[in-house]
């Protein structure tokens, strides 16, 4: 279906200032302006992944929801991206659409979380999607515009409004976009998506449901076993903690090259997570975190953070220097989400 | 007068489809109550005391609980057919 014989009713206007509060005013924004979707631009936004207007992007399933290429074309520009995010913004809907992930819960829940994207592979430094410093702070058009656009989607066409199919109780800065590439280039570990099953040459976004990033610091440390015992003791006690979500580590600069020069990968860093980040029953219950009469035996039996040692995902990025890293706990639990990765595809 | 610029809709609508309510019976008296639990924290328990107020107070006889995946999706195949098949009438929808 060509534009010409667009779903999308349009509008006349005088000017972009004119529109961008003709889109406020009808509650089609996130907060700020947005960028007036004309013809021209939505066409090349839906060029740049070889879809038609009408194609069927994705599905919501328990919203009865489907998402189609040119709905997503029209907040894309309205985002501020350029045609060439679209693919990521594509595969990124692709993967909160996935049962896995299972929209429902996270997109509604008054655990307020927001949609985490990690973008993996060459595409991440054509688009030059920051994975360095500052990277969740402003200044990149990439990481603004994705999450942004992936957001606009959720609000105008999945219908995801805060106060009424959002219930977040409190939310966080990350729902106005979430966006970040792993630092592959400086990394000495496997990116996630090869973790994953993908190649290195593939491109790929991997969607997380996540509360919002906690800041470590260490700068006293030299080996990766006190770094990450440090990072282990803020990760305990967090988000909800007897639910089990799964977890996003990022090892920012210094603290990377500590780790990797212990000859630490990955995996072991997960191994050392996961056996020092539980916590005794007693524990739980004496903070109200598990209701119930403290017994003997509580004292000594563990509930781990999460259920696996893969369900902590390792990402190296951020800033060279700095003796800090981060932790981002999942919304909920991993049996209502999961995080999901997907091909970025280019046609 | 001319408009300088075409702007576009980005909202949609969800598909529509017909849904259907089961007939409701005259009374609960004899009637057996399927239970869903949406695995929250005390859906259970807030299910079952209305299920025992039904049976006090209205005469139902019996009740089956059964617990759904997770809150976040629909009950799944076999505790539906289950409870189909075993009760008259059934209560879910528990939020927090």
């Amino acid at each position: 279906m060509s534009l010409a014989e667009k779903q999308s009713s349009s509008n006349d206007l005088s000017d972009t200032i004119e529109a961008s509060e003709f889109y406020f005013a009808r509650g089609w924004t996130d907060g700020l302006p947005v960028i007036p979707p004309t013809k021209d631009s939505v066409q090349a936004m839906l060029d740049s992944v070889g879809r038609e207007a009408g194609e069927e992007v994705a599905f919501i399933a328990n919203r009865q929801t489907r998402i189609t290429a040119e709905k997503v074309a029209v907040n894309a520009v309205m985002a501020g991206c350029k045609p060439s995010y679209m693919p990521v913004v594509v595969a990124a809907l692709e993967a909160i659409s996935d049962p896995l992930w299972g929209y429902h819960g996270p997109a509604t829940s008054t655990g307020g979380s927001a949609v985490f994207m990690l973008v993996n592979g060459p595409i991440a430094r054509m688009l030059d999607i920051n994975s360095g410093d500052n990277l969740f702070g402003p200044g990149w058009r990439a990481n603004a515009t994705i999450g942004r656009a992936v957001r606009l989607v959720m609000r105008n066409v999945i219908n995801t409004l805060p106060g009424k199919l959002d219930r977040s109780t409190l939310g966080h800065p990350g729902k106005f976009t979430y966006c970040i590439a792993e630092n592959e280039a400086e990394s000495p570990w496997p990116p996630v998506h090869v973790e994953r099953g993908f190649s290195p040459e593939q491109n790929a976004v991997t969607v997380f449901a996540a509360l919002a990033p906690h800041q470590i610091y260490n700068q006293l440390s030299n080996t990766a076993e006190d770094v990450l015992t440090t990072m282990a003791d803020n990760m305990r006690i967090s988000s909800s903690v007897t639910r089990q979500p799964q977890y996003v580590v990022l090892v920012a600069g210094e603290h990377m090259q500590i780790i990797a020069g212990d000859g630490w990968s990955k995996t072991d860093i997960k191994r050392f997570l996961f056996a020092h980040t539980e916590s005794s029953v007693a524990h739980l219950k004496r903070t109200k975190r598990i209701s119930g009469e403290i017994l003997p035996q509580d004292e000594k039996t563990m509930r781990p953070l999460v259920q696996t040692p893969e369900d902590i995902i390792i990402v190296a990025a951020g800033g060279r220097a700095g003796a800090f890293s981060a932790f981002i706990p999942g919304w909920g639990s991993k049996v209502t989400s999961q995080s999901v990765t997907k091909e970025i595809r280019q046609p | 007068m001319s408009k300088g610029i075409t702007v576009f809709d980005p909202t949609t609508t969800p598909k529509e489809q017909p849904l259907r309510y089961a007939s409701r019976p005259a009374t609960l008296q004899g009637r057996k109550v399927g239970l869903v639990d949406n695995t929250k924290i005390n859906s259970d328990k807030l299910l079952l005391k209305i299920g025992k107020i039904l049976e006090e107070q209205h005469g139902v006889q019996g009740m089956l609980l059964r617990r759904k995946r997770n809150s976040g999706v629909p009950a799944h195949d076999e505790i539906l057919n289950e409870l189909g098949a075993e009760c008259d009438v059934m209560i879910a929808g528990v939020g927090d």
